[in-house]
């Protein structure tokens, strides 16, 4: 059954600095925040139907809008909100298979009418996607904060339609 | 944008070519209305990997090779397994050969629905892209969505993942799925194979260029059914040879407008093709009846040298694939061993399978130890690199009264008529005219 708050780590665990979606996500898991459900995934094509049924979903992810390596970016957007700006995330991690990356899967979830009411996108300004190769010690570093946001975004998207805050100590 | 040079020749930067995979740019210089010039140039850095598999395992390829690409794994894996146990002189049992064929089918619906409904069809119905295609063609995207996801979930059951199949091993599997496991496919693969005629009708209203390749293509063709996971290798110009013969026929070589090396078959100055449509025009007659009448709908003979028709082609091939894989789930049975042994031993091993785009070729040399001395692997849009530079010559001289930005979007249609996976990679292709 599909969780209807959901957090997805998006990215290929194997390609440097892409694998902080999935690491990010990992770590929230271990939070065992009370109904929210955590997975990995590393298709941006699979998020429609991966959020089919959510109300509050977020999507960590590695991206390059040109600021500092390590820097977040959080976009607040959903089914009612306007769509992401004009080449907005047009390079999320490696841009998902032939270029179609998370930008891309959630604009084409807005033309299906099939985004979740409230979808937060937490980025992590990368900049190293070697096969093989670890996390740069940049976005090692903003490991706990991106969490942080995680369950902050999580926290405010569910404050935002009526929910009961979550409160975790990040540093578990 | 344009810049006008100071000798009164033109240069034009034409933004990037999105929906492809690969990091380059394509340079095209136009002089008194003639095409001088045309370059496919791939400046993503080459990855080494025939380098650093030297001195490890023999074991290690399919999980280390897997990796080169997102959207083609499996045929990594499956020509490298291939190769290995070519040069360790094992035979894995029909049941293993055919849990890799229904594997190998997921990853074929999964790249050939991207393809189609994401990245190609857009072109046809005169759209930017997928995301304005799906604000009138919504149902349409949904089906290639569900297509896709249909791939996914068989990737997943058979391969323990969706994108890089955990469950692949040499000799076999780690563990086999079991009846019950596919059984439960069976009405994901169903509608799947619904979905995948709707797209061969669909596709094949388009309206398609007059064009012509007179390239020979080469494929694999087996014994039996159509190349996916095996074969010897064919071409239409009357060769036929053992895949351990390819790199006595096929020659890699470096050009150098590019970081991918180049390939030429007997040495000939024209390029040859590989890829959807040179499996069809080498093997329709091993299409099952189904995809056969299918394509017959959709207008296609039984050869195919148009390569905007290759979307008509792919969508064909979904056909068959769903069909094979429903033949292998109702033929399965439980209890076979996942895999069998591949002891080490000194050696030469050759592999090749069709990945969706074309055909993939391993070869590997071990020593007594299994340590790996030598590895070789030709990917597919290698081998393409130089009749898609063909292919824009000719267009863009057909096309060379066009704005910038159609002969762009017309060149770009081109590139993506071959599906690249440039150096099976990442994705950003820069165009660039000069005009004189």
């Amino acid at each position: 059954m599909t969780a209807t708050r959901l957090v997805i780590g998006l990215g290929s665990p194997d390609r440097g600095d892409d694998a902080v979606g999935p690491v990010v996500a990992r770590r929230v898991a271990r939070l065992g925040l009370d109904g929210v459900a955590v997975i990995e995934h590393e298709d941006p094509t699979g998020l429609i139907d991966l959020w089919v049924g959510a109300d509050v979903v977020v999507v960590v992810d590695a991206v390059c809008s040109g600021g500092e390596p390590g820097g977040l970016v959080v976009i607040e957007t959903g089914a009612d909100a306007e769509p992401l700006a004009d080449r907005a995330w047009a390079r999320t991690g490696r841009g998902g298979t032939h270029a179609f990356g998370l930008a891309a899967a959630v604009e084409l979830g807005r033309a299906l009418h099939r985004l979740p009411a409230r979808l937060v996108l937490v980025g992590v300004e990368s900049s190293a996607f070697e096969h093989g190769a670890p996390l740069s010690p940049a976005v090692h570093q903003v490991l706990d904060a991106a969490v942080g946001a995680v369950v902050g975004a999580v926290a405010g998207a569910l404050t935002a339609v009526g929910e009961p805050e979550v409160t975790v100590d990040v540093s578990r | 944008m344009s810049h006008k040079l100071t000798d009164g020749g033109q240069v034009l930067h034409v933004g990037t070519l999105a929906r492809v995979e690969g990091e380059g740019a394509m340079h095209i210089e136009i002089d008194d209305g003639k095409v001088t010039e045309v370059q496919l140039r791939i400046f993503e850095p080459p990855r080494f990997y025939e380098a650093f598999l030297r001195g490890r395992a023999w074991t290690e390829p399919p999980d280390i090779t897997a990796r080169i690409c997102g959207i083609c794994p499996v045929a990594y894996q499956f020509s490298s397994c291939m190769a290995i146990e070519d040069a360790c002189g094992v035979t894995v049992p029909a049941a293993v050969q055919a849990m890799r064929r229904l594997l190998y089918c997921g990853e074929w619906i999964e790249s050939h629905a991207l393809h189609i409904y994401l990245l190609h069809a857009p072109d046809f119905l005169g759209y930017p892209g997928a995301i304005e295609m799906a604000k009138d063609h919504g149902a349409a995207v949904e089906r290639g969505l569900r297509l896709k996801k249909a791939g996914n979930d068989l990737m997943t059951v058979v391969g323990g993942r969706s994108v890089h199949p955990v469950n692949v091993r040499l000799g076999g599997f780690y563990r086999m799925p079991s009846v019950a496991d596919l059984k439960a496919l069976r009405p994901v693969l169903a509608q799947g194979l619904e979905d995948a005629l709707a797209t061969v009708r669909l596709v094949s209203t388009f309206d398609f260029p007059d064009m012509e390749q007179p390239y020979t293509y080469l494929s694999l063709r087996p014994e039996h059914g159509y190349p996916i996971d095996t074969g010897s290798v064919v071409t239409t110009s009357g060769a036929a040879f053992d895949v351990r013969d390819f790199p006595s026929h096929i020659t890699e070589f470096h050009v150098a407008h590019s970081n991918a090396l180049h390939a030429n078959l007997d040495g000939e100055d024209l390029p040859y093709v590989v890829g959807p449509l040179a499996r069809y025009t080498l093997n329709h007659d091993r299409l099952s009846p189904l995809a056969q009448a299918a394509a017959r709908e959709a207008g296609l003979g039984t050869t195919c040298r148009n390569p905007f028709r290759s979307i008509i082609v792919r969508s064909v091939e979904l056909v068959e694939v769903f069909v094979e894989a429903l033949r292998i789930i109702d033929g399965w049975r439980d209890g076979v061993a996942p895999s069998v042994p591949v002891p080490a031993r000194a050696g030469e091993g050759f592999g090749a399978t069709e990945a969706p785009r074309g055909v993939l070729f391993h070869r590997y040399r071990l020593a007594e130890d299994g340590t790996i001395l030598d590895a070789q692997i030709v990917p597919p849009t290698s081998q393409n690199q130089p009749s898609i530079e063909a292919d824009l010559r000719t267009l863009t001289e057909r096309w060379v009264q066009l704005s910038d930005h159609d002969l762009a979007h017309r060149c770009e249609e081109a590139i993506r008529n071959y599906d690249p996976c440039i150096s099976c990679a990442t994705h950003f292709l820069d165009l660039t005219v000069e005009r004189s």
